[in-house]
């Protein structure tokens, strides 16, 4: 224990400063100010792959450690500011999204992956009801990409809170 | 049906249905089992119009709902007949996307509540949990009957992700269902999309060079490895250790950033096609893969002992979501969750097709508890490890990729040993050679209902910690 303890103070901080491609994020409204140091996100998924739910929860692993930026991932709507929503949209999930977003008044939307504004590659399938656009939902931001990186994912939501330029 | 007296012969891998009314047949029903005595696949099929026999297990009456709610066919003998993905509330009665001639632009509205199972003795209580789960993670429905602490009862409620992928892809091409199958289940992108090609590679008689095959083995033993630190990983993190959980996030990560820079996806999306890979290791790839396993063992086996030596965890995982040998042959369990309770269902050693065969041992333990999943998990990737370190110092010259012809009215099934174990895709090509009926089978189908039996006496904090230490995907359960 007391040998692991030292390699970790030679180690010391792991964290990457983040790099993020802008080609993959797409902000169609800023988050407000008040947010720029603290952001409470809670996760819906709405029928992805699980790629995106893998590289979400690698956000808070020591190398991109996003909770040094005020964000956390939170276990209840009740608790959040912002959703982080990944998938098509099954019919399935519809319900339970929208009793999800009822919870946050005005809440900051981040959609998460190629699939989740229309659909992606499922689109068509007779499960599904499409993405967020079908919804009329319009999301704060976007990240693309399938899955987005993670740091696409940081990048995008401190682009749009303007922490990074 | 004989082979489901032989258990211990006959490992039962699915139930494949198919509506070939289009030429001038009936449906035809598969049933696949693997015949551990003569390593292939044992393949039974019926035929019917309307009605098919029931068979008296429990697994196989999954796999029964799913063929009446899909196609409309009765099993006979079973009362249970529940959907398991067309919601009641969301999809018309008598609604069967799988038949030829069902029109899917309809109204989609509901007809009724889905009815749970009706368990309420003297004093219980309940407590619902999900679709949506407090953790980064797939949505499930979860109904716990707990009589004090312990958990009596555990009635799951899946396919809140149905998305239709298996119909969505009828009358599309080859190519495109590639595509599709890297979208199964994310994390297992490798293993589905090589499970689907194999499945059109042997019906149509493709062969693939011997490289092509290395490199192939290669990527699904990067895969296992990925998703085994991960839920390594995440077992130290549910015991509340997130000291060593960090540690192994970061082993975690080190190998997707190995991936990014050998293919350019974080998890090699694309490798695989058709006829081969369309990816070559490079010498500079080889060494950095070498590298990275270098680090890795010294890395691992610190981490390892951490777990094996710590009283704290130990506490926490042993005898905890227990799984006994039975109810592991009744299910047909697969994977390490099959390894942990004493049965051997690897189709990299059973069947011939992998190249890493002789690499890899009988390995199976008997307990079934949380720990024991984690040592089988351990000796898969020790395993991996070794196995990718030999592919690369035998891996020969030669091409990756030949040129492929599509046999139009073929069928074929393609098997793949990934990390949550076998994956089976049935594919049969109509006239032009497209998709005509795509079957996915992803090993989470067979390993959900064991969660049912792993939980029962333990209390609902440990529920994180079971679901974990089997850590199923419900995207590829719910296709
Ligand atoms: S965007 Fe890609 S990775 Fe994310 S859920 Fe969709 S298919 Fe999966």
């Amino acid at each position: 224990m007391i040998n692991i303890l030292r390699t970790f103070l030679k180690e010391g901080i792991q964290a990457k400063d983040i790099e993020p491609n802008k080609e993959n994020i797409k902000i169609y409204k800023n988050i407000p100010m008040c947010f720029s140091k603290s952001l409470y996100i809670r996760h819906v998924d709405c029928g992805s792959c699980n790629a995106c739910e893998y590289e979400l929860s690698a956000l808070t692993n020591p190398i991109y450690d996003i909770e040094r930026f005020g964000i956390k991932f939170v276990a209840s709507p009740k608790h959040a500011d912002a959703f982080t929503i990944s998938g098509s949209i099954t019919r399935n999930m519809k319900t339970p999204l929208l009793d999800a977003l009822q919870n946050v008044s005005n809440p900051i939307i981040i959609a998460i992956g190629d699939c989740a504004i229309d659909g992606g590659i499922f689109r068509g399938a007779y499960g599904i009801i499409g993405g967020l656009r079908d919804l009329n939902i319009e999301p704060h931001i976007w990240i693309k990409g399938c899955p987005p990186k993670p740091e696409d994912i940081i990048g995008g939501i401190l682009m749009a809170n303007g922490v990074l330029r | 049906m004989i082979e489901f007296e032989d258990k211990e012969r006959f490992h039962f891998l699915g139930m494949f249905a198919s509506d070939r009314r289009y030429y001038n047949e009936d449906f035809v029903i598969r049933y696949v089992f693997l015949d551990k005595k003569e390593h292939n696949l044992k393949i039974n099929t019926i035929n019917t119009n309307n009605e098919f026999k029931s068979i008296q297990n429990p697994l196989a009456n999954l796999y029964e709902r799913e063929i009446y709610e899909m196609f409309g066919l009765s099993p006979v003998g079973l009362d249970d007949l529940r959907p398991l993905r067309l919601f009641p509330e969301n999809y018309p009665k008598d609604f069967h996307p799988l038949r030829k001639d069902t029109k899917l632009d309809i109204e989609y509205r509901g007809y009724g509540d889905y009815e749970f199972e009706n368990f309420e003795p003297e004093g219980s209580f309940k407590i619902l949990v999900g679709p949506i789960h407090a953790g980064i993670i797939e949505p499930g429905h979860f109904r716990f009957t707990l009589l004090g602490e312990p958990i009596l009862k555990l009635e799951i409620r899946h396919s809140w992700k149905h998305k239709g992928i298996e119909k969505f892809a009828e009358e599309k091409s080859v190519n495109f269902a590639k595509i599709l199958s890297e979208n199964i289940s994310g994390d297992h992108t490798i293993a589905h999309t090589l499970a689907f090609v194999r499945a059109v590679e042997n019906a149509c008689n493709i062969n693939i060079s011997l490289k092509a095959k290395y490199i192939r083995a290669i990527f699904l033993e990067l895969e296992r490895l990925m998703c085994n630190l991960n839920d390594f990983a995440f077992i130290f993190q549910d015991v509340g250790y997130s000291f060593g959980a960090q540690k192994v996030f970061v082993l975690k990560e080190k190998l997707m950033r190995l991936n990014y820079d050998i293919s350019g996806h974080r998890f090699n999306k694309g490798v695989i096609t058709l006829g081969g890979v369309s990816k070559d290791l490079s010498l500079e790839d080889i060494k950095r893969i070498k590298e990275f396993l270098g680090f890795l063992e010294k890395e691992y086996f610190k981490y390892k002992s951490l777990f094996l030596n710590s009283p704290t965890i130990l506490e926490r995982t042993d005898t905890t979501g227990e799984i006994n040998y039975e109810t592991a042959m009744r299910y047909y369990a697969l994977g390490y969750t099959a390894k942990a309770s004493g049965v051997f269902a690897d189709t990299r050693v059973l069947l011939d097709e992998d190249v890493c065969k002789n690499m890899l041992s009988y390995h199976v333990l008997q307990k079934g508890d949380v720990t024991t999943r984690v040592l089988a998990r351990f000796n898969d990737i020790e395993e991996s490890i070794k196995v990718i370190k030999t592919l690369l110092d035998n891996i020969e010259e030669g091409e990756i990729i030949k040129s492929q012809k599509l046999v139009p009215n073929s069928m074929g099934f393609g098997v793949v040993e990934s990390q949550r174990g076998n994956i089976v895709h049935m594919v049969e090509l109509d006239q032009d050679a497209n998709i005509y009926r795509w079957k996915i089978r992803d090993p989470s189908f067979h390993n959900w209902p064991l969660i049912q039996f792993a939980v029962l006496k333990d209390i609902i904090a440990d529920f994180p910690l079971v679901n974990k230490s089997l850590n199923l995907s419900y995207a590829g359960n719910d296709l």
